[in-house]
């Protein structure tokens, strides 16, 4: 690059505004079951996978749009709509508007909308735009963050807010980004700040009040981290406050571990797991040892927030790898046996395969390029590190190191299994970088960093590609190539269809077991946003996705912007022209056959 | 009224005097009553100087490398990128401002924030530490064009 920039990760979106029409005056709803998409991932096993069958293959190729809607907001819209009981729910970037539209009526118009109050001083405090990635709906109430650190749960009927509860502190830089969990009247939410060195939790609410009833760090010492020592079985470790010993003196109190991608929940264990974003900063060699757990799924109790058992993926992070990618529960035969796994492609460029039960490690094969590491040692659950990547102040500008911090695949990008198919779908990105570590100074609520990290096409010179995983195997399917870094979410169905978009802003869709591309729609803006599914009040399957470049690809793409006349950048040389094919917006589409 | 009027009064003659800086920061309790309420100034809600501001430092390039460090230190680059080229917040070297671009207008933008995610760095900096900063960013060479044209091919 021209100029050293420093680069960041993390965090979200949604949006909504009208124009169109159809949606025809209906049959009543057969709303319910599924037919509705009332949380992020589907269900609590994150699959993404909708029992719907009315688009396939064959009929796949006349999808067209039927509605959209201007959200009036610019920044990136990641996250997804839900559908209930034939209304559509959408979350904004800040400043988090949500939006209820009327599914039954010509137009769908809207329902009601809900503005709160979001402070903007949290803009300067998201590392990576102001994304917001969903609600959740149960009981009849939305619950959602706001960037300035507020969970509210909202009445699904009129749009009142029902709570309001501050859980983060935007001056020690945290902000909220992730889509809530809602399970057994536990509202459970965490933080965004792995560049500002925050000292990362995750809590437990209650549904009906609001109140905090859980804290847990996903750092330090056994009691802040609610780990006892007779409930908490990790595989792989053993010992007391692993998660300050493992950390160069009192550097674990502003080691990051932010929690900003998804929660995933197993009724019959009563788990829930979610992954654990990079530690801080990003120059390893001011906080030595393994740093756990970072870079790390941990798997909870809800009602009281106890640790059960936790796995890292990448100890002592060298290179920004959150590992805040979904963690998809998947019932799977895994050497002729069935078993309950857990399945997460990571930032890392590896997607593990873990007994969900107790954190073991089955398999861990890279469905990206890989240079950091050669293979991850199934006894001890680590990595083989090569020492060439190994970065911090002392080895300079280290090059070639792969995945980039941008990841394989980023964890704002959601993948989906399908039980007919038994393989999962996600995007991946195929990017490189050099990282030049530089110290850094923690100052509360300022970015917390200390690394340089220039980006470069990996093998092949496509930016990114859309893949079929079989993770039994450990082996790629099918894929389809893209022109760049590819930043969606996945959504597959029972009609075997595939849906996901580009960042160049195409929304496609294709075969599941064939990856032919069925129907491309040109949607104005890149899809950063995850695709969803439902059947409308008048009985017909749709298909529904945000269009809003933004994310990471803010930062990263300067030129797509157009509302800033005091802010104009070159093309990002790895990726000089994406402005000729899409610019800033914020859209809802409809698809229908 | 008349004794705050009275006050405000005395403080622009000591700024006056001294030729420092602006009015102490909100948390002073002998601020205005206008302003005497944190929570009524968000950031970028720059108070009235009273004077016009000039940097006591004015183009000192001793001054200015105090200030290049400085930006590293404080985690400016975090936000405005390294050589302040532009990264979550925008870019400072490209002559563009959101804010205006004047040394005083510049020294408002440090040291009270502004709406957009700026945050306040008066309190941390204090008034000699964003001139050190102003004195650096107002250094960087004038770039011969700016890039403002759509796409082309290459």
């Amino acid at each position: 690059m021209l100029i050293c920039r420093i680069s960041i990760l993390a965090c979200i979106g949604a949006g909504a505004l009208l124009c169109g029409s159809v949606a025809a005056a209906g049959r009543p709803g057969p709303a319910g079951g599924d037919g509705e998409w009332s949380m992020p991932a589907k269900d609590f096993a994150a699959t993404r996978f909708s029992a719907l069958a009315d688009i396939t293959p064959p009929k796949a190729p006349t999808l067209h749009p039927v509605w959209t809607f201007s959200t009036g907001v610019l920044g990136g819209h990641e996250g997804q709509p839900l559908v209930v009981g034939g209304v559509m729910y959408v979350v904004t970037p800040w400043p988090n508007v949500l939006y209820a539209f009327d599914l039954s009526k010509d137009g769908y118009p809207l329902k009601w909308k809900y503005r709160p109050d979001v402070s903007p001083n949290a803009i300067g405090v998201s590392c990576c735009d102001t994304v917001n990635r969903g609600a959740f709906y149960a009981d009849g109430k939305l619950f959602y963050n706001l960037l300035d650190g507020h969970t509210v749960a909202v009445d699904a009927a009129t749009g009142r807010e029902v709570w309001n509860t501050r859980i983060a502190e935007v001056g020690n830089g945290e902000t909220v980004s992730m889509a809530p969990m809602v399970v057994k009247d536990r509202v459970i939410v965490g933080a965004s700040g792995g560049e500002f060195g925050i000292y990362g939790w995750i809590k437990g609410l209650d549904a009906k009040t609001g109140k905090v009833l859980w804290t847990a760090r996903n750092i330090g010492p056994d009691a802040d981290m609610l780990i006892r020592q007779d409930t908490f079985k990790p595989t792989y470790d053993n010992g007391t406050d692993l998660g300050a010993h493992s950390w160069d003196g009192e550097t674990w109190k502003t080691g990051g571990a932010p929690v900003w991608g998804w929660v995933s929940y197993d009724p019959e264990l009563d788990l829930i797991y979610y992954g654990t974003g990079n530690p801080s900063p990003y120059n390893p060699e001011q906080r030595a040892g393994d740093n756990k757990w970072t870079a790390s799924v941990l798997a909870r109790r809800p009602g009281d927030g106890a640790l059960v058992w936790a796995y890292q993926f990448t100890p002592h992070d060298n290179w920004d790898y959150d590992a805040t990618g979904a963690m998809i529960l998947a019932d799977l035969k895994v050497g002729g046996k069935d078993a309950k796994v857990l399945v997460h492609f990571d930032k890392n460029g590896f997607a593990y395969t873990l007994d969900r039960a107790t954190g073991r490690l089955i398999s861990a094969e890279a469905f990206a390029h890989v240079t950091w590491a050669k293979s991850v040692d199934l006894s001890t659950g680590r990595p083989v590190l090569d020492p060439d990547k190994q970065t911090g102040v002392s080895r300079g500008n280290v090059r070639g190191v792969c995945p980039s911090l941008e990841g394989g695949v980023s964890p704002a990008s959601p993948a989906a299994f399908s039980p007919r198919t038994h393989l999962f779908y996600t995007s991946t990105n195929n990017l490189c970088m050099d990282y030049a570590a530089a110290r850094s100074t923690h100052l509360k609520g300022t970015p917390f960093i200390g690394a340089n990290s220039p980006y470069s096409a990996g093998p092949g010179g496509n930016l990114g590609a859309f893949i079929a995983w079989d993770a039994v195997t450990g082996k790629k399917v099918w894929e389809n190539k893209e022109e760049f870094p590819s930043w969606s979410g996945a959504l597959v169905t029972a009609g075997d269809v595939v849906f996901y978009g580009t960042l160049d802003g195409w929304f496609k869709s294709a075969d599941a077991k064939t990856g032919k591309v069925l129907s491309k729609f040109k949607v104005g803006s890149g899809v950063v946003g995850n695709p969803i599914t439902y059947r409308g009040p008048d009985g017909r399957q749709y298909v529904a996705v945000y269009a809003g470049i933004g994310g990471d690809w803010a930062l990263l793409s300067g030129d797509v912007r157009s509302d800033d006349p005091a802010d104009v950048r070159p093309p990002a040389d790895f990726m000089k022209n994406i402005a000729r094919h899409t610019s800033q917006g914020g859209m809802i589409w409809i698809f229908g056959l | 009224m008349s004794r705050a009027l009275a006050f405000l009064l005395s403080a622009v003659v000591v700024s006056c005097g001294r030729q420092v800086g602006p009015a102490p920061p909100p948390s002073d309790p002998n601020l205005p009553p206008a302003v005497r309420n944190e929570a009524h100034i968000v950031a970028g809600t720059v108070p009235p100087h009273g004077v016009e501001l000039t940097n006591p430092y004015n183009a000192d390039p001793a001054v200015a490398k105090r200030g290049a460090l400085m930006f590293t230190a404080m985690n400016c680059d975090g936000c405005h990128g390294g050589d302040a080229s532009g990264w979550v917040g925008p870019s400072l070297s490209d002559q563009r401002w959101r804010y205006g671009g004047a040394d005083s207008e510049v020294f408002s933008s440090i040291y009270y924030g502004r709406p957009k995610g700026m945050p306040a760095f008066g309190g941390t900096l204090g008034v000699d530490g964003v001139w050190t900063l102003v004195t650096y960013l107002r250094s960087l060479p004038v770039p011969p064009t700016v890039s403002t044209e759509s796409w082309q091919e290459p």
